[in-house]
């Protein structure tokens, strides 16, 4: 009994000894394992699993120079099936390839995308844990909510803009407007009766329209929802009078007839939305996109910086991803991490001002 | 006929030997999901996405829908060998279902699951292909006014969950309210009960919940027993298929299952899960005939009525999806992710512009449930084989499949915690006699029916006579006081039976 | 204190407890008038009726005569200790405890840790049959979890994947 106990402890023991253990070696512990269990010659077991452990182990000791070498994780602070996470994975292959490697996508959900942010900001800043996310987590969260678990500019190295998703503002086919300024027009003749939509507190979809709001100077009562699908219903029945929605969820509905686009939040017209003029027509310098970034943590070696961003800029140039995005709604959209790291004050600036003129308050 | 045109169009595609291996492969992936608890098919497809980029639309739809299905399947597999529900409508099936598998019906049980399953699978699909359109129009008609009386309906139709004490029954109802509450409020976006933990800022989860609560608890249970009380799994297994007399129960379930389970699942937002529930109730409320066994102890029909609701629930909810482009779970969020890439606009001119898709997606449907009811019913031998395994091999491995189970859904150790805590905490109901169910349906139906309530009295500016005066609403409401009457009336007429015997 | 039903009276007890203590805290959020509801209405509301239904379910167990007075019985201690200590383990063993500084071992320790005390809490304990339960175990997560569905788990301790 005593032996059994011994020996496998002591041959784990061994091959905890050997750093830098590679995918293979599992494999051979398990069919050490196995034999074990068939026959009990617990000696040369022993002795044999104690060299491969020692052979493979003296291989890739040290790290290499050049990065990557392993895998690298790619943090999605959000759900499965979401946004950002569809544009992550849609991203990751082409992306690993560029830096040869493999890009694991990781979904973190949890607290608006706090929770993920905050283990990528807590990762070592080796370049093997990446972050991609978005305007909720990096300028209106941390405008909003005064316990961010981290410091959305300090904790961060923000690498790569990658994309840029404008909204679109969605009336019911019954709506008396046919174009953003009667809309205004009608809204200003009803302060307090009309209703928007949105999918919640806090999310770029409310601040859009706080923000519409705020520069056409109207009065409408905000009716949050779980997410802006289970709005659509009520909007195309009317009980809602209008939603500032992504532009996939949004545009389908439009292409069926059962809802009307009257603009986009980008500053021109997008490609995405043909036809469909933008907002800042007729309110002067309305803008509101969602943006897309990769980062990592603070303290990324520049050299690593550099790599991932040449490679991001790079697939995000590949005609497929580009294709396969704008499907999304989303705008491939490149750059240096200076230009990124410009966009994000402007944009955490912005948003901080509309969210304290028009007093938001996570209640 | 037109349907049929179509239709014969769906099967021609969905019948090619290449269609085929993947709705196989799918079916088999979900299955496996689906036994293992926890780990859900959110996760796997969208692991799976951007595999299926390769494929052609058709191929990648129907491997995803098989998943699908398939997560369904196995999920009644594990709440019925172990009582750990797998997702929210497993925990109906849970009740009769483990209780008819601890007196060596395990097989019955299985089988009625899935032949339920199957039924409901294909009448859905029928009303699926034949009436999308005209359907979806019912759904507008649902605002949150309605939701709400909904949700009041499905809660006093909880209260039939429970075997024991009404008034427990009820308080379990609440506590659940409460605990759904936990998390972050969709009017205000202020983080409730979260004590500033931030995974606790989107409240506990309901796998959480669920396997400590029934995982735990009832191992804990179990080995608090001496072994030769432990009704665990006896060893006389008796017969794999349901007898005559047991199809002869569960025809008239399955057929009322199907029916609310495909009028509940057309509602976008959480019609599906209520459906199980429904049907329980229903059930449970029509007389029983002589020498069945009583509901709460092993009643086939428990099983068979909730897993055809459930599957034509799951069915129908599709409308939504493909004619408004409203996925009604997450899954279904994926799925229409998955369509997006391949360039397919889920919305009424799916049918139109691309009707292969449509039609082939349909014909897929069924197939995917007929592979499924060929793929589990040989394995149901297996796993009655499973059960013969002793306990002390077995519990270990539930233990971990429900600690491994947990922590996939979020990737994090929190929720080992938390399931732990839940463990306790489910003893702690089983040795109080608290029945844990009904705190599962207020779990899920507490912040829906909130959300609601909230938003229609905004949406009303305040007009409480919103809820009666939309005649929809009104007649649910109606509906409700109704039924709460009817769950009533037996404990008051017993009472005034007592009081008359003592006199 | 004549307590007829045990079960009941703690029960009410639990539910008292509970909702008073949701009510509080709803107290905590701003309440609002039923017009306009604020976070803390629905909670408070709610844990106000629990309480009171665990008030009444206590009444009743004081007062309504059982049979044998529904005794809670003794509690499973050790089955109850060693499950619950395993799966607080397993989440140890799997993710490490940062603030800690304990590091992740990884999932394949974690089954056999877990394995080892779960199985404490059985009537039997045969070292040699758990050691190769925990093995197939082990092998068979890491088959379907790690390999066939592709789940991100940290399989090996950190110390030897860096």
């Amino acid at each position: 009994m005593v032996l059994h106990v011994s020996s496998v402890v002591m041959s784990l023991g061994c091959s905890m000894h050997a750093l830098c253990l590679r995918k293979s070696f599992s494999l051979l512990l398990g069919k050490f394992v196995l034999q074990r269990i068939a026959s009990m010659k617990k000696r040369h077991f022993l002795s044999g699993l104690c060299v491969a452990a020692l052979a493979f182990g003296s291989g890739g000791m040290a790290q290499a120079q050049s990065y990557p070498v392993k895998p690298v994780r790619l943090i999605v602070p959000f759900p499965a099936g979401g946004a950002t996470d569809l544009f992550a994975r849609t991203l990751s292959q082409k992306l690993g390839e560029k830096m040869g490697t493999t890009l694991v996508v990781e979904n973190r959900p949890g607290a608006g995308g706090t929770l993920g942010s905050d283990l990528a900001a807590k990762a070592s800043p080796d370049g093997y844990t990446l972050l991609l996310s978005t305007s909720s987590t990096h300028s209106i969260g941390p405008n909003l909510n005064p316990r961010m678990p981290y410091d959305a500019v300090k904790d961060f190295t923000p690498i790569s803009q990658v994309g840029n998703a404008p909204s679109i503002m969605l009336v019911p086919n019954s709506s008396p407007a046919k174009t953003v300024k009667e809309w205004i027009e009608y809204a200003q003749k009803n302060p307090g009766r009309l209703n928007y939509a949105s999918s919640g507190n806090g999310t770029i979809v409310q601040l859009t329209a706080e923000l519409f709001k705020a520069q056409a100077n109207l009065f409408v009562v905000h009716i949050p929802y779980k997410g802006t699908a289970l709005a659509i219903p009520d909007l195309v029945s009317g009980k809602v009078d209008v939603l500032f929605d992504s532009l996939p969820t949004g545009l389908p509905h439009v292409r069926d007839g059962r809802l009307r686009a009257l603009g986009v939040t980008s500053l021109k017209a997008t490609p995405l939305a043909p036809g469909v003029p933008p907002i800042a027509d007729v309110l002067p310098g309305y803008e509101s996109t969602t943006w897309f970034g990769l980062f990592g943590p603070k303290g990324l070696p520049p050299e690593v910086v550099a790599r991932v961003n040449t490679a991001a800029n790079q697939v995000l140039q590949d005609p497929e991803v580009i294709d396969k995005l704008q499907r999304f709604g989303i705008e491939p959209v490149g750059g240096t991490p200076a230009q990124f790291t410009s966009m994000l004050a402007k944009e955490s600036a912005k948003w901080k001002k509309t969210i304290t003129e028009r007093k938001i308050t996570l209640d | 006929m037109e349907l049929f045109d179509n239709l014969a169009l769906g099967f021609g595609v969905a019948f090619t030997f290449q269609n085929l291996i993947y709705a196989f492969i799918g079916c088999l992936l979900g299955t496996l999901i689906g036994v293992l608890p926890g780990v859900g098919p959110v996760a796997t497809i969208a692991m799976l996405l951007p595999a299926t980029y390769a494929l052609p639309p058709v191929a990648a739809l129907i491997m995803l829908a098989g998943i699908y299905y398939g997560a369904q399947y196995g999920g009644s597999t594990t709440a019925i060998l172990v009582n750990l529900p797998g997702e929210a409508s497993s925990v109906v099936t849970m009740i009769d279902g483990y209780q008819m598998a601890r007196k060596g019906r395990a097989g019955p049980a299985l089988a009625a699951a899935g032949l339920g399953s199957f039924f409901a699978g294909c009448v859905g699909t029928l009303i699926l292909a034949a009436f999308a359109g005209p359907l979806t129009e019912v759904a507008f008609k649902f605002g949150p006014a309605e939701y709400f009386s909904l949700m009041i309906l499905g809660l006093i139709g909880a209260v039939v969950l429970a075997s024991g004490s009404l008034i427990k029954a009820v308080g379990m109802i609440v506590l659940g309210l409460l605990m759904g509450l936990i998390g972050t409020d969709v009017n205000s976006g202020v983080a409730r009960f979260s004590f500033d933990i931030p995974e606790l800022t989107d409240g506990v989860g309901f796998i959480t919940i669920a396997m400590g609560v029934f995982g735990y608890g009832e191992i804990i249970s179990n080995l608090s027993k001496p072994e030769e009380e432990r009704e665990v799994f006896t060893a006389k297994v008796t017969g794999l298929m349901p007898t005559a007399e047991d199809f002869k129960n569960m025809v008239p379930a399955v057929l009322r299952g199907t029916f609310l389970g495909s009028a509940l699942g057309i509602l976008p937002g959480g019609g599906a899960l209520l459906a199980a529930f429904a049907a329980y109730t229903i059930e449970k409320k029509t007389k029983l005939k002589p020498g069945e066994v009583p509901f709460g102890q092993g009643n086939i029909r428990g099983v068979a009525s909730p897993e055809s609701a459930n599957n034509s629930a799951s069915q129908t909810s599709f409308i939504p999806l493909l004619t408004l482009g409203i996925p009604p779970n997450a899954v279904m969020a994926l799925m229409v992710g998955a369509m997006t890439i391949h360039n397919i606009q889920p919305g009424p001119q799916v049918m139109t512009s691309n009707p292969e898709l449509f039609w082939g997606l349909i014909a897929s449907m069924w197939i995917g449930n007929a592979m499924l009811i060929i793929l589990n019913l040989p394995l149901i031998g297996i796993w009655i084989k499973l059960l013969t395994v002793p306990y002390r091999w077995l519990f270990p491995a539930i233990v971990l499949f429900c600690a491994i189970g947990v922590y996939s859904t979020n990737n994090n150790t929190w929720d080992i915690w938390m399931v732990a805590m839940f463990g306790v905490v489910g003893y702690t109901f089983i040795k109080l006699g608290m029945e844990p169910a009904p705190l599962l349906l207020g779990f899920i139906l507490g912040p829906m029916m909130e959300e609601n309530l909230r938003r229609a009295m905004l949406l009303s500016r305040g007009d409480w006579s919103v809820f009666v005066t939309r005649p929809l609403s009104a007649g649910l409401l109606a509906a409700a006081v109704l039924l709460l009457v009817i769950v009533a009336l037996p404990s008051i007429k017993s009472k005034r039976e007592e009081a008359f015997v003592e006199e | 204190m004549n307590i007829k039903s045990q079960k009941d009276f703690f029960s009410g007890l639990f539910y008292t407890v509970a909702g008073s203590a949701f009510a509080y805290g709803a107290t905590n959020y701003t309440v609002g008038t039923g017009a306009r509801m604020g976070p803390g209405y629905f909670p408070l509301l709610l844990g106000i009726l629990l309480a009171l239904i665990g008030a009444f379910v206590m009444f009743k167990a004081l007062t309504v005569e059982t049979q044998d007075g529904d005794k809670i019985g003794s509690w499973a201690w050790k089955p109850l200790l060693f499950i619950i200590s395993g799966n607080v383990l397993f989440g140890i063993l799997l993710g490490g405890l940062p603030s800690l500084g304990v590091p992740a071992m990884g999932l394949i320790a974690a089954i056999l840790g877990t394995t080892l005390v779960v199985s404490l809490a059985g009537d039997t304990f045969k070292l040699k049959e758990v050691l190769v339960l925990a093995t197939i175990l082990s092998i068979g997560s890491y088959g379907a979890f790690v390999l066939l569905l592709k789940l991100q788990f940290p399989v090996w301790p950190t110390f030897i994947t860096g």
